[in-house]
Formats: structure tokens, sequence, C-alpha cells
């Protein structure tokens, strides 16, 4: 539930999302300028994390929208938790000592 | 004979006599092989056959007085009837118990309607997982094969019967899910092909779930909307493409007593969908996505937000504009949300204007009315399906399993309270979370036992497991090991003795909270613990030797050139005695120079400052004294210092050592012009020594000076003692004590 967790706390930020299968959304906001040559990823705002990690984005923006014109239209998306491969975090949402901690009290339970 | 090719075949104009004067053998065969190999397999057009389906209902009745044994048919509705009922009352049974954790109230939007419960099925029911097994013990073998819902809802009897009532819903289940003149295939309780179950099923119950295609009438209310009809043939459901949802039929399997659903209805269009092994329409998905956060107390139930239902159909429509789950959140979080909301609503009414908002909207509405899709299930339904999603994610330990969101949220809020207390802001409401917590059950595991054998299977499972392979450890020799190994394997020492440390750290950390938790009889064994772990923790920093001195620093400057190694001695440093702590600060400022160089990359010494600094201000005159000499590698005697002093070059050209030397000096000097009169030793001391500090303040060139992280103000007075002004000038302006020259 580590990273269940971890992910609920970040719900409402802007995340990107980078999935398996090279698909990626941005959020609408900021064009994030990436080296788009097979790199795709989804930015979106955080709307909802379940306990498999699947992540619904709410007014989210693709990297290349030249590349994926069916994306153009798509303002909130479900990705299943099994096919993301990065998700990028602002980085002064995240407490990486109390992630830490927690991550050392997940191994001690289940060493237990 | 009517030999019907297809569906579309089936003449539907045909009058009531010619229509019961279909063969019954032959035209089920014919049926059952087109459906199954033939083109009635393929579903061009459910719409179609959707259409006649309605059309046919009006003629079942008729032909299921036909086709049907009479004591068949008896039975059939009896355990119609009885399904219904018992499907009340355990939809009775789960709503009300769930009422006792208002968390998974909050994910759905029904209310309840209380009733008293029938007085053996009550929350007794839930408490075990022996007692669900006895409503669904099938549904809760471990072994359950991820295919149709139907497959566990035939009951794998167990040799005792259970009561009749659960008994009876558990045989009604499948009632619905056949058609027969549609041309479904039988409904079969096991899918073509599973090796034949070892329970006896009673031939009572075959004869129901494998029934004839004796199509009674789906006792579906007609409260769904037009457009929806009956939309849940079968054929319809061949076509629906498999989504990649996660409700699949086993997760059912494994919640207890839901199969038995709350809602007759929705079973039955559940059960449509599960004899074809489908998932469910992904609109569940997603309301039961929505309301994904865990259980958490909210304000009262009655203040949660109306309709996450028409907020999934908002799905396409911009953001909506609150959110159905917010009540989950810690209440920081909701705060935050909400003012994040509010900006990007004024950003977005900015930016379109409100006229064009307002069409948008509109427009949507239109087509929400239009689409064909829409209110597939009922709200009670989405509940339900949230429920079993909200169900999963109780946990038996709140604190643990949430930890990091919990600590998080709880920083937050210590920050902004502290804030606050600064600034005369408006006091806002210091909530805290609560989730609540599910009781931790022990299961014994009870292995596999046929009845009349002797003995016990030896079977492994997930609950048993059983050892596979003989591994033996073989540990290195010494011999083998290069020096390289050496090195790396006693970095590797130092790590896992970190991590130990870390957890005791952790621990430590956590006896408040276990403090306030516990009784006043385990209070002082609590502390004894902690007390315990604290000396085992210093006892690992400096290397275990218990009985001896502690010569050397090795093992904790080893430590020490660890990252991690540095913030765990910052967060111990608290815990410790001010003697064990001014042992750990003396050790650094013994090897400071080297501890600088290794953290050169990683720049964390200054996590350090803040504690040692509340250590100095506790230490007495003696200890800061020598604290000095070390720092300073100051000459022990007063002969002709060493021409060069790398060590305080060093010091002083790192941040992080610059700092605590002014830190211990402004303690020296509060010492001192606290009681200037007594404890003359010390003070004459203290006095040597800082001369000679002086004098060698004087003499490093003004090279590269860090900036220290805070400059104590009492130093300028310091100094004024023993220097004369045009040194003291010198003095100010090498270590920018002056505010103004900054």
């Amino acid at each position: 539930m580590l990273f269940y967790s971890f992910f609920k706390s970040l719900v409402g930020k802007d995340v990107v999302v980078e999935l398996k299968n090279d698909l990626s959304c941005h959020t609408g906001k900021r064009r994030v300028d990436m080296d788009s040559c097979c790199r795709i990823a989804i930015c979106g705002t955080l709307h909802s994390v379940d306990q498999y990690l699947n992540i619904k984005l709410t007014d989210i923006s693709v990297t290349d929208p030249e590349k994926y014109p069916h994306m153009l239209s798509v303002k909130n998306c479900f990705i299943r938790g099994s096919v993301v491969r990065y998700v990028q975090l602002p980085a002064d949402e995240v407490d990486t000592q109390l992630l830490q901690d927690a991550a050392r009290k997940e191994a001690l339970q289940q060493k237990q | 004979m009517f030999r019907y090719e297809s569906l579309e075949d089936c003449p539907l104009d045909e009058d009531e006599d010619a229509f019961q004067g279909l063969g019954e053998e032959d035209e089920e065969i014919d049926q059952f092989n087109d459906d199954t190999f033939g083109s009635g397999a393929v579903d061009d057009d459910w719409q179609e056959a959707h259409e006649r389906l309605a059309e046919l209902e009006e003629k079942l009745p008729a032909a299921v007085n036909e086709q049907t044994g009479n004591g068949e048919r008896d039975e059939m509705d009896l355990l119609g009837d009885h399904e219904e009922n018992l499907a009340e009352r355990l939809s009775k049974m789960v709503i009300e118990n769930e009422l006792e954790d208002p968390a998974i109230m909050t994910a759905v939007q029904t209310r309840p309607v209380l009733q008293p419960q029938p007085g053996s099925l009550n929350s007794s029911i839930w408490d075990g997982s022996e007692v669900l097994r006895r409503i669904r013990g099938p549904l809760l073998a471990q072994e359950m094969p991820a295919v149709s819902v139907l497959e566990y809802a035939l009951p794998q009897r167990t040799p005792q019967a259970p009561e009749d009532d659960r008994d009876l819903s558990e045989r009604a289940l499948p009632r619905r899910s056949t058609s027969p003149v549609i041309g479904s295939p039988p409904v079969r309780a096991v899918p073509i092909g599973t090796p034949p179950k070892q329970m006896a099923v009673p031939s009572f119950n075959q004869q129901i779930l494998c029934p004839k295609p004796v199509h009674v009438r789906p006792p579906m209310p007609p409260r769904y909307p037009a457009p929806y009809g009956e939309r849940m043939s079968p054929n319809q459901l061949c076509s629906v493409p498999l989504q990649p949802g996660r409700m699949s039929p086993s997760q059912f399997a494994r919640v207890p007593g839901f199969v038995g659903s709350p809602l007759a209805a929705a079973m039955n269009p559940k059960l449509l969908q599960g004899r074809v092994g489908q998932m469910l329409p992904p609109a569940p998905g997603f309301r039961a996505f929505f309301s994904a956060p865990p259980p958490a107390t909210p304000p009262p139930p009655q203040q949660h937000p109306p309709g996450p239902g028409p907020h999934l159909q908002n799905l396409r429509s911009q953001a909506p504009m609150f959110r159905p789950d917010t009540t989950h959140l810690h209440p920081q979080h909701r705060r935050l949300l909400h003012q994040r909301q509010q900006q990007n609503r004024n950003q977005h009414r900015n930016l379109n204007g409100a006229g064009d908002r307002g069409s948008h909207r509109s427009s949507h509405h239109d087509h929400l009315r239009k689409d064909p899709y829409a209110n597939l299930m009922l709200q009670r339904e989405k509940d339900w399906v949230s429920k079993i999603q909200m169900m999963q994610l109780q946990s038996t330990d709140p604190y643990l399993d949430d930890f990091y969101y919990q600590n998080y949220f709880e920083k937050l809020e210590k920050l902004s309270a502290a804030e606050e207390v600064q600034g005369d802001g408006p006091k806002k409401e210091r909530t805290k979370l609560i989730t609540p917590q599910v009781a931790k059950l022990e299961h014994t595991y009870k292995p596999v036992q046929f009845e009349g054998s002797l003995g016990k299977l030896t079977v492994s499972s997930v609950n048993n497991p059983r050892k596979m392979i003989d591994a033996v450890v073989t540990s290195r020799s010494e011999d083998d090991e290069t020096k390289e190994k050496q090195v790396r394997d006693k970095r590797r020492k130092t790590l896992v003795i970190i991590e130990k440390t870390y957890s005791l750290l952790l621990d430590v950390e956590d006896y408040e909270r276990r403090y306030l938790l516990s009784l006043e009889e385990e209070r002082p064994a609590l502390m004894e613990e902690r007390k315990h772990k604290i000396c085992s923790m210093y006892d690992n920093l400096r290397g275990k030797l218990p009985g001896q001195e502690r010569p050397s620093d090795d093992h904790f400057v080893q430590i020490m050139c660890i990252r991690k190694g540095k913030r765990m001695v910052a967060r111990i440093l608290p815990f410790l005695s001010t003697e064990q702590a001014a042992d750990i600060l003396m050790t650094t400022a013994r090897s400071l120079p080297f501890l600088i160089k290794k953290d050169a990359q990683d720049e964390v010494l200054p996590c350090l400052l803040s504690p040692f600094s509340l250590l100095v201000y506790h230490l007495p005159s003696v200890t800061v004294t020598s604290l000095l000499q070390q720092l300073m590698n100051l000459p022990q005697s007063a002969a002709a210092p060493a021409p060069s002093n790398p060590h305080l070059t060093a010091v002083l050209q790192n941040k992080f050592g610059l700092s605590l030397l002014l830190v211990v000096l402004s303690r020296g000097e509060d010492l001192q012009s606290s009681d200037p009169a007594a404890e003359s030793t010390q003070n004459n001391q203290w006095t040597e020594v800082m001369f000679t500090a002086t004098q060698e303040l004087l003499r490093i060139p003004q090279a590269a000076l860090a900036k220290p992280l805070s400059i104590p103000t009492n130093l300028v007075s310091l100094f004024s003692r023993y220097v004369d002004r045009q040194k003291l000038n010198l003095l100010e302006t090498k270590l920018q004590l002056v505010q103004g020259i900054r």
C-alpha cells in the first residue's frame, strides 16, 4: 500500500505519465519540451489513484499531438497501472525522507 | 418441423399456435448448434436480436407453460420468490453492515433503508471468514478460476448442508441467465472442458444450473430507462469487448457475500455478463475509481456531495466542479484541492468567458440525454461495485498501510500551523484524519481433508507453503576475498548497520504514539524498551564494544561517510543523552576535515548543524572548551604553533564547519557572560583557548571562507575581549561578522 498512499498525497498535482507502449500524454497547461522521438508522455493533473496504481488524469495533453491526433480531443483519461513506465512528479511535493521511512516500515512489516 | 438456420430466420410473426408447435427437442438442438457453431454464434446484429427478444417476451409465458414440466416449474417459481426474498435480505445485510464503516458508506450515493435485521443473519455473519465460508463456501475457495461468475455460482457443496435459505439463493442465482428461444447456449455450470469436480453436486442443483432453455421472464424491474430496456441479452454480452477493467469475476468471488447481490435486478445482468466471462463495462470502473481513496472518516455522511453518477458521464466534459470522493481525503488535502479548483475555475473563466462554458455544458447534456449507453447501471449497482472496492481497502492497521499519506499531511499541517503562529493569520481548524480500522482476524489454516481417508494431504498453497528446494547457504572463505572485495564488504556492512539502526530509530520515534495508545500497566515496559533501543542505537553508532573503551572513531566515521548515515545521526541525536551526544560531537569534530572531504559530493553535513547547535547550547563549559580545541585543532601546549593549520582551514572553508565553529564560540561567550565569577579554572582554560583561537584565526589567510548558515550575534563582543581594536577589525572583516559588509 506504500505507493498507493504515496500517490494519494499527489492527487491534484501535475504529473507526466510515460507509458510502456511509448504513448505519453501531457497535461494541457504546460507544453513540456521533450525530445519527442519515441518518448510519449501524458501530462495531466492526477485526479485519483487506486490500489493497483491505475491512474486517472484530467486535463491531459500529449507530447506530440501531430503524431497522435486521436488524443487531441481527450480531456481525461484512465490509465491502467500495469502500462505505466514512469511517472514524473513535482519534486517539491515529495518528502523523500518520509518516503524512505515508509519503505523501511513496510519492509519491516513484511519481514514479520 | 421447423428448422431455423439462424436467429434472423426466426419467424416473429407466427401466431401463437405455430410458436407452440415448435418441436421441442429438435428445435433446441438446432438452436444450440447454431449458436455454438453456426451463424447464430456470430452476433452481428444484437440490436435486432434484442428487439426480437423484447417482442418474444410477450409470448414467453405461454411458451413456458408448454415447455416446462410442471414440477420443475413449481420449483423454479419457488426459487424465484425465494431468490428475491433472500436477495432483499442479503441486501439489507450488506448495506446495514457497511454503515458501521462510514468510509465505505461515503463511497455510495444511496442511503439504505434501515430495517430490522433477521436475527440470525446479523453482523456475526461478517465476523469471521468461516462464517462467510458457510454462506459462500465455494466462492472463497483458494483456487478460484478466473472464469465466469456462474462458475462459482455452482455451489460446491460441503458435506454439511448450509441453511436452506442460503442454499436457495445459490441455486436460484442463475435462473435468469438463459434465454430459450433466442438460442443462447445452455448455461453450463462449468465451462466446457473443465475436469469433473470431486464434490458431488446434487442433481437437483444441476437441473437448475444447467436448466433447460426455459426462460422465465427476467424479473427485471421496469425502472430501467427506455432506451436501455433489456439490452443485456447474452448476444450483446458476447460482443462487449473485453475491457481492461479491474473487476474480474474472481474478485467478486473473494468479496464475501456479494455474489448474493443486494440487488436482485442487478444480479441478473451481472450474471449475464459473467456467463460470458467478460468484464463489467467501463462505467462502473470509473465510478469505483472515483472512490478509490481509502476509507477516512469524513464529516458526517450527510454532507456527502451529490451524484458521482452524472459525474461519470461528465468524464468528457471539463473538470468537475467538485470531487465526489473529497470526503476521503485529509482535510488539509481537501483544502488544497479546493484552492486549486478555484484557481482553475478562475483561469477558465478568464480564458473562455462565461457564455462559452454555458453552451458547452448544455450541449453536453443534450448529448448525454441521447446517449444510448447511459444508465446501464443503476445508482445502486454502481454503489455496490464501489462498495466492493472500498471493502478491499479496509485495512487492519491504517497507520502502517497509509503511513506516507497521513504523515505527509500532518507535516504540512504542522508547517502551516507554525507559519500561522508567526503571522497572525486566521486560525484554521486543526483537523485530524481518522481512518477506521478493521479488526485483524486470525485464520488458522486447516489442511485439506477428504472424508473417510486417513491422514491429511500435503498440499502446498499460499497459506501453507511447503519447502520445495533444499537450498544450502555457503559462505565464502576469507582467503578468496581480494582487497577490493574487503573494502566493498566493509561498506556493505556499514550499510547494514545503518539500516538496522534506522529500524531502531523508527521504532523509537514511534514510541510516543504507542505510549498514548497503550494501557497504564504497559507503559513502564514501553519506556524500558525505548531506553534499551536508544542504547543499542548508540552502540551501533559507535561500534559495539560494550565493555571497553572506545579508542577508535573509525566505525562512526564510516557511518558518517555515507549520506544516509549522516541523516540518521541527525535524527538520532535528540534521543541520546547529553554525554552520548557530546561524545558523538567530539568524534565528529576530531574527524571533521576527513568528513568534509567525503561530503564534498553529498553536501549533507549542514543537516547536522541544527541538532548539533541544540546540543551545544546544553553543554557545560569544559566540554565547550575541549570542543573548540578539537574543532580548530589547536595545539595543546603553548609551544610554537605549526606553520599551517590545514585542519582549521578545511573547517573554515566548509559551510558546516564554519557554522559549527561559530556556534561553539557563541556558546562559549554565553557561558562567559552569564556567570563571570564562577569556576575560574574553567574560565582560565577558556581564555587561553580563546587566545590561541584568535591567533589562529588571524593567521589563516583570507581564503574562500564559506558562508555560514547562521551567524551568532555575540561574536563581536566575544572577540573584543581577547584582541585589541585593530585586530578586532581584522577579524571582523575576515569572518564577515559585521552585518554591513555582506
